[in-house]
């Protein structure tokens, strides 16, 4: 495969990337980073969107009232100039009314489908840290990665190349914390080595428990190798009211179609291409016949 | 008959100038589709695309070459498609094929206009043709579907591309080199009467008929 060079990332280091061997992980060792969503604590003030929007220099789409009915959200979902937003579903629990509020963005897979499913090497790439971003200048503009990806999370420009949450790698790499978390004013995002946010997480989950909402669970999901952005959901056995799949993992079609079938179709191919020159040097071109002729 | 020597002297249209038009209305797109799809299936192959115009002008000239193609197959179908129909004769053929690589065509069921593998490779085409068109416009538009069908397109669009693919080859080395003298047919139309007799007894003789 094509070995991609760390070009302007060295001082990073890559775990992952597109289409291409992976780098040498023995040079650079980084902590895993994760940002811990306790959404117990949000109260849907959607700082840390305009946050997002402000850091990036993006100009959200604004959406025609009546268009769309979004509620209490900001518009439908994510869109090339949206990295985040803030969603918002109303449902009984036994609780009673129930507002679910979740912080939806790029999950930074520990295993990333959008990587997988990239045919371009070096158009996708995972930072040791883990955190998972995209090359622009060596996009396709394929759109692959939709599919790969698990959370349906890329969004494309005008020039099909796609945009997401890229954990603030410019304010990371420069040590300071991601831009949402830094505006959160309840504390409801926490930012850190993955190792300390599953603590901290642990703890949170403890409290919870305590206050009652015993189905509370850390949203850490194995079938991507767990995530980047790790939620606390008081309501754990609902995942999909906070608009987070029960089980994520990359679709089996997609390892199917990176795996066996890729694999197949080499040696088909390449069979083919063998078995056409060994007619060729075993029994020669297949000329007019020879007996043919006498018979005439 | 006449002497041999005359028979190779001798030219029979085998392809009309329509024919030829659009065999290379679909073959000419076919080709960068081939490369450029060739690019993206794998990585060692990702070399490919700057030779193509550049990576991501390739990736945008693909879906409309393949546009272009299905224009050609569609063309294709409607003139070429009766021709293809396999019968008994075809069946036994493609059971003893081991003769033809062999180049003993005498030990096999005279073949007509069109021998069993080529209207097999034919079919391949068609098929292969509506696969990619529906596949491909999925992967074109993924917004506009459901994810697992497009998850779906992309793995058929491969599949397909594998099939279509390793027929393409024999197809290019049996119009070449495996077997002389028949790229004039796709070019100025005729082949010796000689080629015609041998590898295709059947179509020639209805030739002569008229
Ligand atoms: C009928 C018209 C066709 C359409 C609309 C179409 C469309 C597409 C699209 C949208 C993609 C995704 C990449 C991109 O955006 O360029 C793609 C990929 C691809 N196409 Fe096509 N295509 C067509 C015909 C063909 C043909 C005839 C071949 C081969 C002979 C082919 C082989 C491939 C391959 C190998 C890939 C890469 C998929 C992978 O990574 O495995 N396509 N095509
Ligand atoms: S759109 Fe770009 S980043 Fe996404 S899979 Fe295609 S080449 Fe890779
Ligand atoms: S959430 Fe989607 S876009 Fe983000 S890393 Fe995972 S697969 Fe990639
Ligand atoms: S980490 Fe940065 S890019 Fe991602 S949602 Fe927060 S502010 Fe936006």
């Amino acid at each position: 495969m094509a070995t991609v060079t760390t070009e302007g990332t060295v001082g990073l280091g890559l775990r992952r990337v597109s289409a291409s061997k992976s780098p040498d992980q023995n040079i650079k060792k980084s902590d895993q980073l994760a940002i811990l969503v306790d959404i117990s604590s949000c109260i849907g003030c959607k700082g840390c969107e305009a946050a997002c929007s402000q850091w990036h220099d993006l100009k959200p789409p604004l959406f025609a009232e009546e268009k769309v009915f979004t509620g209490y959200q900001s518009g439908p979902g994510l869109a090339p100039s949206l990295f985040m937003f803030m969603r918002f579903q109303e449902a009984e629990t036994e609780k009673g009314l129930t507002w679910f509020i979740t912080k939806y963005q790029c999950m930074h897979c520990s295993d990333p489908g959008c990587l997988k499913a990239c045919p371009s090497p070096g158009a996708v790439i995972q930072y040791s840290n883990g955190i998972v971003d995209f090359d622009h200048s060596k996009c396709i503009g394929c759109k692959f990665c939709l599919s790969g990806c698990p959370f349906d999370v890329p969004r494309y420009d005008a020039n099909n190349k796609p945009w997401k949450c890229n954990f603030c790698v410019d304010r990371v790499s420069a040590g300071l914390e991601p831009m949402c978390v830094k505006t959160c004013p309840t504390n409801a995002l926490h930012f850190g080595t993955k190792e300390e946010m599953l603590i901290r997480a642990n703890q949170l989950l403890q409290g919870l428990k305590k206050r009652g909402f015993d189905k509370a669970v850390i949203y850490d999901p194995p079938g991507v190798g767990g995530t980047g952005y790790i939620y606390l959901l008081p309501h754990g056995d609902k995942p999909e009211m906070y608009g987070l799949p029960k089980e994520a993992s990359i679709s089996p079609l997609i390892s199917l179609w990176k795996g066996p079938v890729k694999l197949i179709g080499s040696v088909v191919l390449w069979g083919t291409l063998l078995g056409a020159f060994l007619q060729l040097i075993l029994f020669g071109p297949i000329k007019v016949g020879k007996k043919h002729k006498k018979e005439e | 008959m006449e002497d041999v020597k005359n028979l190779e002297e001798v030219e029979v249209e085998r392809f009309s100038a329509f024919d030829r038009f659009v065999h290379w209305l679909t073959a000419i797109p076919f080709v960068y589709l081939f490369l450029s799809g060739l690019g993206m299936y794998s990585p060692k192959f990702a070399w490919l695309l700057p030779f193509l115009g550049g990576r991501e002008f390739s990736a945008w000239l693909h879906k409309w070459a393949g546009v272009v193609f299905t224009i050609g197959v569609l063309l294709m179908f409607l003139r070429w498609a009766k021709d293809f129909v396999l019968d008994s004769d075809d069946r036994i053929w493609l059971a003893n094929v081991k003769y033809y690589l062999k180049g003993e065509e005498e030990k096999l069921p005279e073949a007509g206009k069109y021998n069993a593998g080529q209207k097999l490779f034919g079919w391949m085409v068609f098929i292969g043709g509506a696969v990619f068109l529906i596949t491909g416009v999925v992967m074109w538009f993924p917004e506009t579907f459901s994810t697992t069908f497009v998850r779906l397109a992309i793995l058929l669009h491969e599949i397909t591309f594998v099939v279509v693919g390793a027929g393409f080859i024999v197809h290019l080395y049996m119009g070449t080199v495996g077997v002389p003298g028949s790229l004039s047919s796709m070019i100025t139309g005729k082949v010796s009467a000689l080629w015609a007799a041998s590898h295709h007894p059947k179509w020639f003789r209805e030739v002569m008929r008229k």
